[in-house]
């Protein structure tokens, strides 16, 4: 097999494990909540300015500012819930997908106000992987499989607690189960925080790859409500396929065709599933 | 005043003036006043940090500078600011405020070449003057005949002759071979700026016989560049040129580190390759002796050959501008701003107050097909004559030149042309991380 093929093939898996998991955070807010977070790109850019501060300028351990951030985001999850998802539950769709809209805009104002224009990086750098003429980035592997340890932690969460087993339940009807005596308000804010929690793991994982700035999630924002949309909105399973099926066509179709390419193909393989199946690949 | 607006008489009042000032003709408040210049740059989004915001930064320095020195005919100028905030459209709509309710004559500044390409029709629609202090691709001016649009700065083509020129020149002596064999590689944005270097570049390869082995175009907005990567390896590229703005090209470097590419020599074509302090503090001593394409910053200039007083104007510049902007080596963009804007004050406004009395469009434009400074008259080395409108390039200025110069421990030195540069470091040394083994 060629080796450039082959590592293009190995480029695509990984990048696919870096749109995973705030695909699941977001598919996961959507599927129990029911209300989509147009800013949850910002809110990763958030983290990854947290990560960013406490590691270059406060002087912290890589490790421990990464494990500040998640606490961090997830309160700012909480935060979103309570104070803007909260109010417009009952609100029709267009409603809440506005005032997420305009979190967005805050955020981006927030950070550009604070942290200035400039592009932040964190200067960290792993060798990379060599096998014979195939390079594997150490960072990209590292925050693949860290990605892949968030997305099994979520999955055991869900499966294995009484509170992941009434996520799963709220997410799958609404209605019913605060007749069995779940208090979906709860579940909605746990969710949230949940949510919250994957963004921030998000954040530590881009930002040892991408420089941090205020608009960071125009890189991977669209492209991560695109991977949602077309795994099932509120699909968790869906979503991650969808994410490892989009990086594969970005970096092969780059590779056979061109970068620029690349997108198009990836663009127009949407569109096709949103008219096979407008209701994602995955949904059931 | 709170309390005036809000009651009905307090509104009525206020309506009443505003109608009032909207019935005074615009050439009447041109003659008396504050002279008031609009300067659209990029204050947020990407571009911002890609060189837009020390461009404003060098036009405030500029227009403060020359107020200090007693304005046009001792009239000060104002500075009314719009942020693109790195959009086009949020540029035209600005660009429509500007005209239309600030009743502006003239706007400065312009980063993007995505922005300038729709603003230099509309700008030409309502004969207003369109000054461009930044947006480089070719494809703004040629062959649009534009008479109300003038670039002192250089354009795209420019860059694409000074980068091919320069490997041309030192194949044989440093790289060990003839120019023909070569192998370029180009990679850039995929907007107006990128696609018009890119094809400068081609253009330029061909007419030299030299092979351009990859010519590929990519979002700035790429989550992920490391195909690119991998395919340049696989052409093994020995010249890379790269026309990108930011964060592209941090991604671009850093994935290259981490995807084992390995050349002779990367080419960066301005914009973000011209932040140099951004570079050196994310990627260290990675960034040195990369070279870069753009007018000359004017630190980087011998001054004692620039125009009577040209020196001290770039003193006075330098000094303003680094003691309000911490910098360790003043940004391209910083020279760009203050230089081409105060062109336009001082050569331009300034004439068009002195014999008209007033700024209007057509006087200023008037001036600026009269402004000839020699090479070495302004504080990037280039001379200012606008070519005329009928030809090809109608408002470009045909004396501007672009330098390639070299990254050195953060700071930049000139390489090429030749006779002003100081010998290149060529190819990457051996130890260097980008550095073919």
């Amino acid at each position: 097999m060629d080796p450039f093929l082959l590592e293009a093939l190995l480029n695509g898996v990984l990048l696919g494990g870096v749109f995973a998991l705030p695909a699941l955070g977001l598919n996961l807010v959507f599927g129990v909540v029911d209300v989509v977070w147009l800013c949850y790109a910002e809110l990763v850019m958030i983290g990854m300015y947290a990560v960013w501060f406490l590691y270059t300028q406060a002087g912290w351990p890589l490790a421990l500012a990464c494990a500040a951030c998640l606490p961090l985001v997830a309160g700012l999850g909480l935060a979103l819930h309570w104070l803007v998802v909260r109010p417009l539950l009952n609100a029709p769709p267009i409603n809440q997908v506005l005032a997420t809209g305009g979190v967005l805009f805050v955020l981006q104002g927030a950070a550009t106000l604070v942290f200035k224009t400039d592009f932040r990086s964190l200067g960290v750098d792993m060798p990379p992987m060599e096998l014979g003429d195939v390079f594997i980035s150490g960072t990209k592997l590292i925050a693949f499989c860290a990605a892949l340890v968030g997305a099994a932690c979520l999955w055991a969460f869900l499966k294995f607690t009484y509170v992941g087993t009434a996520i799963r339940a709220i997410a799958r009807d609404r209605e019913v189960m605060p007749l069995m005596g779940v208090d979906p308000r709860r579940i909605y804010l746990i969710a949230s925080g949940v949510g919250g929690t994957l963004a921030g793991l998000a954040a530590c994982l881009l930002v040892v790859q991408l420089d941090v700035h205020p608009f960071v999630g125009l890189s991977f924002g669209p492209i991560t409500f695109m991977i949602c949309v077309m795994g099932g909105l509120g699909n968790m399973l869906g979503g991650f396929i969808a994410a490892f099926l989009m990086g594969l066509i970005i970096s092969v179709g780059g590779f056979v065709g061109s970068t620029e390419m690349s997108y198009v193909i990836a663009f127009g393989f949407f569109i096709l599933v949103m008219f096979i199946r407008p209701q994602g690949l995955f949904a059931r | 005043m709170t309390g005036v607006l809000t009651t009905r008489r307090g509104l009525m009042q206020a309506g009443a003036g505003v109608a009032l000032a909207a019935t005074v003709p615009a050439t009447a408040r041109s003659q008396s006043g504050p002279l008031r210049v609009g300067v659209m740059t990029d204050l947020s989004g990407p571009f911002a940090g890609a060189g837009s915001q020390p461009l404003f930064w060098g036009a405030e320095v500029a227009i403060e500078l020359f107020n200090q020195r007693g304005g046009a005919g001792g009239r000060q100028v104002q500075i009314v600011s719009a942020d693109s905030q790195s959009r086009a459209e949020v540029a035209i709509n600005e660009a429509e405020r500007l005209l239309g309710q600030e009743q502006l004559e003239v706007v400065t500044g312009i980063y993007s070449s995505a922005h300038a390409v729709p603003l230099s029709g509309r700008f030409q629609q309502q004969k207003k003057l369109m000054w461009i202090t930044s947006a480089i691709a070719t494809a703004v001016l040629k062959d649009k005949n534009l008479s109300y649009v003038f670039r002192p700065t250089v354009h795209s083509d420019q860059y694409a002759e000074g980068s091919v020129s320069f490997i041309h020149e030192h194949a044989k002596a440093r790289l060990g071979t003839d120019p023909d064999k070569v192998r370029l590689a180009v990679i850039y944005e995929d907007g107006p700026y990128g696609t018009g270097v890119a094809a400068g570049i081609e253009a330029e390869a061909r007419k030299r016989n030299m092979p351009v082995v990859m010519k590929e175009a990519y979002s700035a907005t790429a989550p992920d560049l490391s195909t690119l990567v991998t395919k340049l390896r696989r052409e093994r590229a020995d010249v890379i040129m790269h026309a990108g703005y930011n964060p592209d090209i941090t991604l671009f470097l850093r994935q290259a580190k981490s995807g084992g590419l390995r050349f002779k020599m990367l080419i960066g074509h301005g914009a973000g390759y011209s932040q140099i302090d951004k570079l050196s503090e994310t990627f260290g001593a990675d960034v040195n002796n990369i070279c870069n394409v753009d007018p000359a910053a004017t630190q980087m200039l011998d001054q004692s050959r620039l125009g009577a007083g040209v020196a001290d104007l770039a003193a006075a510049f330098l000094q303003r501008y680094q003691a309000r902007h911490q910098s360790n080596d003043p940004p391209t963009h910083a020279s760009m701003g203050f230089n081409n804007t105060w062109i336009f004050l001082e050569h331009v406004l300034k004439p068009a107050v002195a014999k008209t009395g007033g700024m209007t469009a057509d006087a200023l434009r008037e001036a600026a097909l009269q402004v000839d400074v020699p090479v070495g008259g302004t504080i990037q080395g280039y001379g200012v004559k606008f070519a005329r409108p009928g030809t090809p390039m109608s408002g470009q200025n045909e004396r501007s030149i672009a330098v390639v110069m070299q990254f050195d421990n953060g700071k930049s030195k000139v390489v090429w042309p030749t006779a002003i540069g100081v010998p290149p470091v060529l190819p990457l040394p051996a130890g260097h991380t980008y550095a073919a083994r």
